[in-house]
């Protein structure tokens, strides 16, 4: 069925790229880098599509709301350039 | 004595002499109650996400200091009273810093400050810190590894190139090889 298949596909092994690259640092104040994280319309992108593990998905998600909060990135709507 | 970093934002119709003035005030709080102020840095006008107060711009002022928790309330009260301020934000990123430590963050700071101006990317004189805090690790050394090239995260400022991945629309899988380069 349907829902067994889209079980399989999200099953695969990913890799936390925060985990592997040391050098990346989640910063609330970096715009340009956050923005990869977050949809057009300015929505984070889950773990199980980014591939992030636990405690790195919790500091994007709280240094993306930060962002939120300082007017970095937006609460919705596009994420202007 | 607490380290906070505090991001406020100012309206874009204000003079240079009124900017300073607010920038001035808030610093003497900070260093009446014998705190120090390790960082400051004005990121200038920068358009905001959506509108604050019917403004589209604001004048950004990041300040990095260390002082004790009254002085953030106090600092926060008279930001609420200012109509000139429109947001703030304040971080605490480490509890108890001690005086030398402070100063050793001032002269990282500076020499951080130097470093971006001159766009050096491969400096890597960065004293080694005491205190284990967040900006200190953003600033870690860039071990430029072979197949990468510099974190693009080095300092909280905008001057860096942006290169970024085109997935923003469609959550792409990607490989962790891939990843915003400068």
């Amino acid at each position: 069925m349907a829902v067994r298949q889209q079980k399989r596909l999200f099953s695969r092994k990913k890799i936390c790229r925060f985990c592997v690259d040391k050098e990346l640092h989640i910063d609330y104040k970096d715009q340009k880098t956050l923005r990869n994280y977050v949809t057009e319309r300015g929505k984070i992108i889950p773990r199980r599509i980014l591939g992030t593990c636990a405690t790195h998905q919790r500091q994007l998600c709280s240094a993306v709301k930060k962002a939120r909060q300082i007017a970095l990135l937006p609460y919705s709507g596009n994420t202007q350039s | 004595m607490r380290r906070y970093e505090q991001i406020y934002i100012l309206r874009p119709s204000l003079s240079e002499d009124e900017i300073t003035r607010v920038v001035e005030n808030t610093n003497k709080l900070i260093l009446d109650d014998e705190g120090g102020i390790i960082y400051l840095d004005k990121w200038g006008m920068r358009k905001l996400a959506y509108p604050i107060k019917k403004e589209l711009q604001g004048y950004y002022v990041l300040c990095d200091f260390a002082a004790s928790p009254e002085v953030v309330s106090e600092i926060e009260r008279k930001f609420r009273i200012d109509d000139t301020v429109l947001k703030y934000l304040t971080v605490k990123v480490s509890d108890a810093i001690s005086a030398e430590e402070i100063s050793a963050a001032q002269t990282e700071a500076a020499a951080q400050a130097v470093a971006l101006e001159t766009e050096d990317e491969t400096e890597e004189s960065e004293k080694p810190e005491k205190v284990s805090e967040e900006v200190s690790s953003k600033e870690a050394p860039s071990k430029e590894a072979p197949s990468k090239e510099v974190p693009s995260k080095e300092v909280p400022s905008k001057e860096a190139p942006s290169e970024e991945a085109p997935s923003k629309e469609v959550p792409s899988k990607e490989v962790p090889t891939e990843d915003t380069a400068q």
